[in-house]
């Protein structure tokens, strides 16, 4: 009997060295946070997202399971990171007609407004004293997970705290969106999809897909290129001014 | 085994992003480099077969699941950004309003512009 006790209490441990129990709680939190966003008729404040943030931290708090260590078995997702982002070629493939008719607004707006949002954030996490580590880690903070996690193997910084920086990032431009085009009256689903995108990401483009289909497309693009302007000049602009 | 077709083509792609990426040392991700490659790829062929369609898809509308174990580590992070956390959320929250109110008004001056029959698509 105390034999079978201390094996119950050696049980937790030994699962915790197969992947199955991260990718097992990672599901759970997931499909747990998506039905509670719908009993809550999807609200912007609150996506499924930082529901499901919330709920794993707590189910790893309970278990007592450590970071590091969930974070090893969740490696088997993560991965899955890097075809997801060879996969956004194809709806950016497929929307390029978009691109052709609005091609000047757009090839205007995505590199200047991904630029001041990096500088924007940068000015003002800096001028409140952030390190460099901090302001490396929220740089790319308006990108697309997956890209976001690239530039951060070349840009360094926390992807802990880039991830959380994507968290809010997504979620406030969601709401600010919302607020500021019936504040100018816009009301184009094209402009708040592109707006959505460019600014908020994956987030901010699950919500254009709330809001109409036209929306969520133009919001993938302007995440996709976003992204690809990003990625393209972010390390470059950052080993050129050497300020990292 | 369509699904499995796509996601082949999906690392293949991948593998020769970051091959090229090791070769030259650019200074992006293999993933972003694979993800170009691929739409170039579609728009010389012609198309993306419904393979590789369908995988894509389902790998994008898992984004929120795949970024979650990254997402929950800045629950741990401790104390080691203690005393910046003002300069980390004023910088996110008031940088993102800044530049949507930037996107949307950029945005608006130049698509007003536009002839109005290119206005509804």
């Amino acid at each position: 009997m105390t034999e079978f006790l201390q094996r119950l209490g050696h049980t937790l441990p030994h699962l915790q060295q197969s992947p199955a129990l991260s990718v097992l709680l990672t599901l759970i939190a997931y499909f747990v946070a998506v039905a509670v966003f719908r009993k809550l008729r999807q609200p912007v404040w609150c996506p499924p997202v930082l529901l499901a943030g919330l709920l794993l931290a707590a189910m790893l708090w309970l278990g007592s399971i450590s970071y590091p260590n969930y974070q090893a078995g969740a490696t088997w997702l993560t991965f899955l990171l890097g075809p997801a982002t060879v996969a956004l070629g194809v709806p950016l493939y497929q929307q390029f007609h978009h691109v052709r008719a609005l091609w000047k607004p757009i090839l205007v707006t995505i590199p200047l407004a991904a630029t001041v949002a990096v500088i924007y954030a940068l000015a003002i996490a800096w001028a409140l004293g952030g390190s460099s580590e901090v302001l490396a880690s929220l740089a790319p903070k308006s990108v697309t997970a997956p890209i976001a996690i690239g530039i951060n193997q070349q840009i360094g910084g926390s992807v802990s705290l880039l991830m959380g920086g994507l968290l809010v990032t997504g979620v406030v431009a969601s709401l600010f969106v919302d607020w500021l085009a019936s504040r100018l009256g816009i009301t184009d689903d094209r402009l708040i999809g592109l707006t959505l995108g460019i600014n908020g990401h994956a987030i901010g483009t699950v919500r254009a897909f709330e809001i109409s289909a036209q929306a969520g497309a133009f919001s993938s693009l302007g995440m996709g290129l976003t992204g690809i302007f990003t990625a393209l000049t972010l390390p470059i602009a950052l080993q050129l001014l050497n300020i990292l | 085994m369509p699904m499995l077709r796509g996601f082949l083509t999906l690392l293949l792609f991948l593998i020769l992003g970051e091959g090229l990426r090791f070769m030259f040392s650019w200074p992006v991700s293999g993933g972003v480099i694979g993800m170009l490659l691929l739409t170039s790829w579609l728009m010389l062929t012609g198309g993306a077969s419904d393979a590789l369609a369908n995988a894509s898809q389902q790998l994008i509308s898992i984004l929120i699941l795949l970024i979650m174990p990254g997402v929950v580590g800045v629950f741990f992070l401790g104390d080691r950004f203690d005393g910046q956390w003002t300069a980390v959320v004023v910088g996110l929250i008031a940088g993102t309003f800044l530049s949507v109110l930037t996107t949307l008004l950029v945005l608006r001056r130049l698509i007003s512009k536009q002839p109005a029959g290119e206005r509804c698509d």
